[in-house]
């Protein structure tokens, strides 16, 4: 056997490399970070992220009090993957990657840090303004088919930011808790604004690059939620959206306006009462904001952008009824100031039922009207048909 | 050395105070939290005066669909144990609360987080997981404290973990088991006589909470008013249902509160079969203030919508 002596130093530096195949790494290459994780190769499944997928399609009718375009419309308004993972034992982070049937856009990817210890979460990433009751979720979650007219218009259809943000909630009493959260963003203003109402748009909200810290954007929320009696809760919360440095700029000419800033308040009041078997519930509650500052900007003849400072406010009420575990309905009633000069104000009210044929698989009916005082009057019927595989949740939902 | 008048005043106070101090400070109950109020009532009946046991959801609610209200989250943040059912029947609406909860005494690896399901052999453990098969529970039917085995089981892993958490107060947990124990036991004698003459029989249901219960009995689940479990049904389902019963010859459906609706209505007027509403957790009826009242309970009325003849003792 003494031929096979010269194989030990070979069988040793296998034994000896075992582990690092096992983590899948071949070489570490100096000044190349490791690849090995230790627990998972490259294509292990168990330490895997959770992944959903969603989509929310609808077909609508809509007749135009005057002219405009009007008839019925088929869309896939969104396809969804949803991935979320912990990273170790304080930390974990959630991906969204959605499509609006044409384009496919990294909705939100966000970490968020428990290790601070007690109930605070420091988020870090790209995720949506935490505003009200409705402006953390997407669209196809909500109750009805649309944000209430007085988001969008005052805030946007879907406002998400590059930032950090601080959340911290605590108990008050036995019935009664408070959760507060502040954060920074790159930017909170909305990429798509304005123009729906068919008042002219033309500029678009343009910010520095790089700027000072205090002109950084900026969002916070404190709110109190607390049982009342055995069967209901009630809810009171007050948010802000604080936009410091904003200008509009003419996509066309590349002309900018004077810099301004823009502050969004809100005030919002919910009560919910479920009976004891969880399946019949009422809901009613509205949300105040008043917006003042640079509200939106128009490009006149000469290229120049105009931007209509002042002030804005609007409000929304609904209330919904579940009829049992699987149907509900509702009404819900917005008003606003336009925030386009001279549109002056609008009226929405949405009505709609909304059936889950199973925990998965949500279909709705809703039939809306806007009253514009500057543009056509709108009547819009809906059939959303939303579905929702794996573990379906976005974040922060109070 | 004289003391000042005003320094005696303290000093009474605390001689005063000092036969509190030999008998050690007071300790405050273990405050324990449960998922459903099954756990919550057994857990009482195991921890006896060290604990005060809450429980997040009622006897009458729907538990794969409930809301987590304030009082939760603040019971759960300040809990020392908490207990779970387990099988996933609680997973629409507890891991969030948990997470939420940052409540470290009760993460998942801690002796404080009690799943009372563990070691249990569930039924209906699906063979596939699709959700073509509705609303399923990958690790089978989660709907086991309405097996008569289960309060014992229970009151096991609750014990044990009690023990873990709370060790001075071993000796009385494992006490109060030993009584526990012998009480269900007692009363198993009884539920034997009370389901002699149930096997055989056919029922339909509206979910699949029963079926720990029936398979006890020796009950058939010969319809499911649910297509599959978790999906409402359809008029379809309905004309299907009635349908069934009479090919089955079926004429009792077992509800629960939260099931006992329209739709249930509709098909028994069509059908001429009874509804028979049972609770499915302790307060889930005025009588039924303990599991063992819960199980008893439950027999006594089957055994009446049966038509068989009432035990000497049976009661109501």
């Amino acid at each position: 056997m003494r031929h096979l002596r010269h194989l030990r130093p070979l069988a040793c530096g296998l034994l000896l490399a075992a582990p690092a195949a096992a983590q899948g790494s071949g070489i570490t290459s100096p000044g190349m970070p490791a690849t090995g994780s230790g627990q998972t190769d490259r294509f292990s499944r168990e330490f895997n992220p959770a992944i959903s997928l969603a989509f929310d399609a609808y077909m609508d009718y809509v007749e135009l009090d005057g002219a405009g375009d009007e008839g019925t419309h088929l869309e896939l308004r969104s396809a969804e993957v949803l991935a979320s993972a912990w990273i170790d034992p304080t930390a974990w982070i959630y991906a969204t990657v959605a499509s609006d049937g044409e384009e496919l856009a990294l909705e939100e990817a966000s970490l968020q840090y428990l290790g601070l210890g007690d109930a605070h979460t420091l988020r870090v990433g790209r995720f949506f303004l935490d505003f009200g009751k409705q402006m953390q979720a997407h669209v196809h979650d909500l109750r009805t088919f649309e944000r209430p007219l007085v988001l969008r218009e005052l805030l946007g259809e879907e406002v998400k930011g590059d930032g950090l943000q601080w959340d911290w909630w605590s108990p008050a009493g036995d019935v009664t808790v408070v959760r507060t959260s502040l954060g920074v963003f790159q930017s909170l203003t909305p990429h798509e604004h304005g123009s729906e109402h068919g008042a002219a748009a033309g500029a678009e909200p343009w910010q520095e690059d790089r700027r000072d810290l205090g002109k950084l954007d900026f969002s916070g929320r404190v709110t109190a939620l607390r049982d009342v009696g055995t069967n209901g809760q009630v809810q009171v919360g007050l948010s802000t959206r604080l936009v410091p440095e904003l200008a509009y700029e003419d996509p066309a000419s590349g002309n900018l306006s004077a810099s301004g800033s823009n502050s969004v308040w809100g005030l919002d009041l919910t009560y919910g009462w479920v009976d004891d078997t969880a399946t019949k519930s009422w809901t009613f509650g509205g949300e105040y904001l008043r917006a003042n500052g640079a509200l939106s900007a128009e490009v006149d003849l000469a290229s120049n952008v105009v931007v209509n400072d002042g002030d804005a406010s609007g409000y929304y009420l609904f209330l919904d009824h579940g009829l049992d575990r699987q149907s509900s309905v509702g009404a819900q009633y917005s008003r606003c100031q336009l925030v386009e000069a001279g549109a002056g104000d609008a009226r929405e009210i949405d009505v709609y039922y909304t059936h889950y044929l199973s925990e998965f698989l949500r279909l709705r009916f809703s039939a809306g009207y806007a009253d514009y005082d500057a543009s056509p009057d709108a009547l819009r019927l809906v059939i959303q048909l939303t579905g929702f595989v794996g573990p379906h949740d976005h974040g922060i939902n109070w | 050395m004289k003391l000042p008048r005003r320094a005696l005043l303290p000093l009474l106070v605390c001689l005063a105070a000092s036969p509190l101090w030999a008998a050690g400070p007071a300790r405050d109950p273990l405050q324990i939290v449960a998922s459903v109020p099954d756990l919550a009532e057994i857990a009482t009946a195991v921890g006896g005066p060290r604990v005060q046991v809450t429980s997040l959801t009622k006897g009458s609610e729907n538990l794969h669909s409930v809301r987590v209200r304030p009082s939760m989250l603040v019971a759960v943040r300040r809990a020392d144990v908490f207990l779970e059912a387990g099988l996933s029947l609680e997973s629409t609406w507890l891991p969030s609360l948990l997470l939420t909860a940052r409540n470290s005494k009760i993460a998942k690896d801690q002796p404080g987080f009690v799943n009372c399901s563990e070691g249990w052999a569930a039924i209906e453990v699906p063979t596939s997981l699709s959700r073509e098969g509705g609303d399923l529970h990958p690790d089978g039917n989660p709907h086991f404290t309405l097996d008569p085995a289960a309060g014992p089981h229970v009151a096991r892993r609750i014990a044990a973990a009690l023990s873990e958490v709370d060790p001075d107060g071993a000796e009385l947990y494992a006490q109060r088991l030993d009584e526990y124990l012998a009480a269900v036991a007692k009363k198993a004698e009884r539920w034997q006589r009370l389901v002699e003459g149930m096997k055989g029989k056919r029922v339909a249901v509206y979910h699949v909470e029963f079926n720990y219960l029936t398979r006890y009995a020796g009950i058939e689940t010969a319809v499911s008013v649910e297509s599959k479990p978790g999906v409402a049904p359809t008029p379809r389902d309905v004309a299907r249902v009635v349908r069934e019963l009479e090919e089955q010859h079926v004429d009792l459906i077992l509800t629960a509160a939260w099931s006992n609706n329209r739709t249930l209505t509709d098909i028994a007027e069509k059908s001429g079969a009874k509804v028979l509403e049972l609770p499915t957790q302790v307060d889930g009826a005025s009588w039924a203030k303990t599991w063992i009242d819960l199980l008893d309970g439950d027999l006594v009325r089957l055994r009446e919508a049966f038509g068989l003849p009432a035990l000497e003792d049976q009661g109501s």
